[in-house]
């Protein structure tokens, strides 16, 4: 039997939408993987692209962001900068060969404990298809 | 280019009361250098060029000069910057109108319609840089050297820069005088440079970006050169939090990389500055143009045409592509 | 064991043969110049052409681990610094400038780290028969040449190299590939002689530096420092890639519980480099920063250590993106008053 690869990936979500959707699949008791490490930030807008950069550096396989969806924003347009602004980051990632499955962003709001399941077992996937990430790996810590 | 003509443009520009100096180029010290250089009075004119090898971007140095704190009882020197600027410079210093990183009442700009630069590199290929400074013009779409007192013609594909190849701008988009005649745009060529990258497999970029980063010695001479990187408080240089590591390695030189490619994504003119001025010949300008023609192709936006502008990454439309949003 | 010869034809063996005894050479790595090892096989290709990142970068790597750290424990992890180098191909201004950044480091202190690298590594010279556009060494003290900081000193005699042993170290790898090598005759050495002579016959370049270290105090507000620094972009490439440069930086880098004390290159042409806590900065502008690094290796280092800081390689002129040259700016300080 051999063994999966269980990729790790670090989530950003929103305050407002995002975190309590996955909040409401916990409470729901909707079944999700447990390889997403969640991290709360008050708008998908406050994501700095160095955030992923730093999460790959660290050792994610794979970056989640997930926020409101357009128009829901609490702070009305934090997510449509994000929008813009994580394309780029994304179509960037990809040019310099990073694997588009290990990026993934989604609008997951309050109510949608079922998507936001749906969401993480597509990043899971699309990461594990990916394989481990280790190339870009910070070395400092070797002589 | 009719030289006696700018220098007697300056030289009433830098006559002014209201104008400190003027950045514009000079002959190099040696080979195929040309020297930005800064017009205080109008003896100095006598030495301002504009020749195919002026191809450095001087609105860099708009930004560039240090904001020291003005001593007790002294005015601020409230003195207008004059600037020559060809197509491309232009674009930085209307982008900079947008971020208001300069204000347009301290300056003068005096715009010189560009016919193209050379490489000099492409050129000492086969014609070795000597001591004594080479001469270059224009001569009809060909460069003419002056080149050990011979005088050679270079057909314009054989010299031409890579960025003028793909010029869409040459003449100046901003300026308070123009020298010269509007020149006639080319048709840009395609850009072969991104479009290899883009035809290779995911793990083919990888390996051709991990040569490339490898090589940078984190010098951050493309920081400076560039004329839109000009934070007071660059990420690179924090240490609370520490965003990129000072350590040279591949995988702090490539977060840098793309903090630098970011930072510039929607605010990039396509100056060139920054490839031009890495001595480890890192091909950085494939990165910004990438995103440039993501920026353009999908949101039809070209950034540094209108001082009024909204800045790209400050601002959004509805219908903004989210195609990739799950 | 003084000069001798190798032919041509058994270079590949002889490279072939230090590849197994941590051999560096200079290798071109997609597009920038610069010394990489040489593994078994590897062809080593001598041009004309200096490496753009000096040999300084072995001796005092660009990022060096000092120490390793980990939570809990109070022992610190030192780096086992024991395997010899050879480094082939070294220009003998780059040679020359490790025999005077190694003054700075047994200076006060005693810095094991370079000491130690230092005495691992074996230089082998090859003496320049096609100077650099830029190069200047003779003004400087140097030559084409020039043996100073050199284990074995290499000339290119066209069939054959001519190799001398300079030191201990030198003379007993020339030994060990006794079987390799000629004696040299009368007539190569006078072929390196006159080789010698012409390449330095070659250098374009020069400044009589006469003067200078005395002059520097007194043009400390002098006008010319605003002129030669306003095109200055503040990079470090002048710094970073000269020979002579040694300053650094030390900070730690943490991951989790473990972490690393580091150096790095730093560059005194960078704002940080002298900004206090405070915000306050002694060298405020470009133009004071400048002015550092002419004083720097044209007076500060005189003053200390009797000997100028710079080797005439080039390199800072070459590859300053908008032409801040040296030269030219030694030439204006012998012109001010």
């Amino acid at each position: 039997m051999s063994e999966q690869f269980e990729p790790n990936i670090v989530a950003f979500l929103c305050n407002w939408c995002s975190y309590a959707g996955a909040d409401l699949a916990g409470t729901s008791r909707v079944q999700y993987p447990a390889n997403i490490k969640i991290i709360r930030v008050m708008c998908s807008g406050r994501v700095n692209p160095l955030f992923v950069v730093n999460a790959l550096q660290q050792g994610a396989d794979g970056v989640l962001i997930s926020g409101c969806h357009p128009g829901d924003c609490h702070y009305m347009e934090g997510n449509f900068y994000a929008r813009r602004r994580l394309k780029l980051l994304k179509e960037l990632l990809e040019f310099i060969g990073v694997d588009p499955r290990r990026f993934n962003m989604s609008w997951v709001s309050a109510s949608e404990g079922h998507k936001w399941k749906e969401v993480v077992e597509k990043a899971v996937e699309d990461a594990r298809a990916a394989g481990p990430f280790d190339q870009f790996r910070r070395r400092q810590i070797g002589w | 280019m009719d030289l006696n003509k700018l220098r007697e443009t300056a030289a009433g520009i830098v006559s002014r009361d209201d104008v400190k100096y003027l950045i514009g180029w000079r002959r190099g010290t040696f080979g195929y250098r040309a020297a930005p250089y800064f017009v205080e009075d109008a003896a100095g004119v006598e030495e301002l060029i504009f020749s195919p090898l002026c191809i450095s971007n001087l609105a860099a140095y708009l930004t560039l000069v240090e904001k020291l704190p003005v001593p007790r009882g002294q005015e601020p020197d409230q003195r207008k910057v004059a600037l020559l600027v060809k197509g491309c410079d232009s674009r930085a210093v209307n982008q900079l109108l947008v971020e208001k990183g300069i204000k347009r009442d301290q300056l003068v700009v005096v715009g010189l319609p560009c016919p193209g630069m050379v490489d000099w590199k492409l050129l000492a290929e086969k014609y070795p840089e000597t001591e004594a400074p080479v001469e270059i013009s224009w001569k009809g779409d060909d460069f003419l050297l002056l080149y050990n007192g011979q005088e050679i013609v270079v057909p314009r594909a054989e010299a031409l820069a890579e960025k003028c190849r793909l010029c869409r701008h040459p003449n100046p988009l901003i300026s308070d005088v123009t020298v010269g005649e509007p020149v006639q745009p080319w048709a840009p060529a395609e850009d072969s440079g991104v479009a290899e990258v883009e035809a290779k497999s995911t793990p083919e970029r990888w390996a051709y970006w991990e040569e490339q980063f490898s090589k940078c010695i984190r010098c951050y001479s493309c920081r400076n050169a560039c004329p839109l990187c000009y934070c007071e408080d660059c990420i690179l240089d924090r240490l609370d939090p520490t965003w990129v590591n000072r350590a040279v390695n591949f995988s702090e030189n490539t977060a840098f990389h793309l903090a630098r490619a970011f930072h510039l994504a929607g605010r990039c003119i396509e100056c060139g500055e920054c490839e031009r001025v890495c001595p480890a010949g890192i091909p950085l300008g494939k990165l910004n143009r990438k995103l440039a023609h993501t920026v353009r192709e999908e949101y039809g936006f070209e950034p540094g045409l209108d001082p009024e502008a909204e800045p790209f990454q400050a601002s959004y439309k509805p219908e903004d592509p989210e195609e990739f949003i799950l | 064991m003084s000069a001798m010869l190798l032919h041509k034809d058994k270079w590949s063996e002889f490279t072939g043969r230090l590849s197994g005894k941590n051999l560096w050479a200079p290798s071109l790595q997609g597009g920038i110049k610069k010394f990489a090892p040489v593994g078994e096989g590897d062809a080593v290709q001598l041009d004309a052409e200096n490496t753009a990142v000096p040999p300084k970068a072995l001796l005092f790597p660009q990022t060096e681990t000092l120490f390793r750290f980990s939570e809990g424990q109070e022992d610190l992890e030192f780096p086992g610094l024991d395997e010899p180098v050879i480094l082939l191909g070294v220009r003998p201004c780059d040679a020359r400038a490790m025999a005077i950044v190694e003054k700075l480091f047994r200076w006060d202190y005693e810095d094991p780290y370079y000491l130690k690298r230092r005495e691992l590594t074996t230089l082998i010279g090859l003496a320049c028969n096609e100077p650099g556009l830029n190069c200047f060494c003779p003004s400087v003290g140097g030559g084409p040449a020039s043996t100073e900081g050199l284990d074995i000193l290499m000339v290119d005699l066209g069939e054959s190299y001519l190799l001398e042993g300079l030191t201990g170290k030198g003379k007993a790898l020339l030994e060990e590939c006794k079987d390799l090598l000629e004696e040299a005759g009368a007539d190569a050495l006078q072929q390196k002689e006159q080789l010698v002579q012409e390449a330095a016959s070659k250098i374009r370049r020069s400044v009589d530096p006469e003067g200078i270290p005395e002059a520097l105090p007194g043009l400390w507000e002098d006008p010319l420092w605003q002129r030669v620094s306003a095109a200055c972009l503040g990079c470090g490439i002048c710094t970073y890639l000269c020979p002579t440069c040694y300053c650094f930086d030390i900070q730690d880098e943490l991951e989790g519980a473990v972490g690393r004390r580091c150096r790095m290159w730093d560059s005194c042409m960078f704002e940080e480099y002298t900004k206090h806590t405070s915000g306050h900065n002694p060298r405020p502008t470009r133009r004071e920063r400048t002015r550092n690094r002419i004083n720097h290796k044209y007076s500060y280092f005189v003053d200390k250590f009797g000997v100028i800081a710079c080797v005439g390689c080039g390199r800072c002129s070459n590859l300053c993106p908008v032409n801040i040259d040296l030269i030219d700016i030694l030439r204006q300080v012998k012109a001010a008053p």
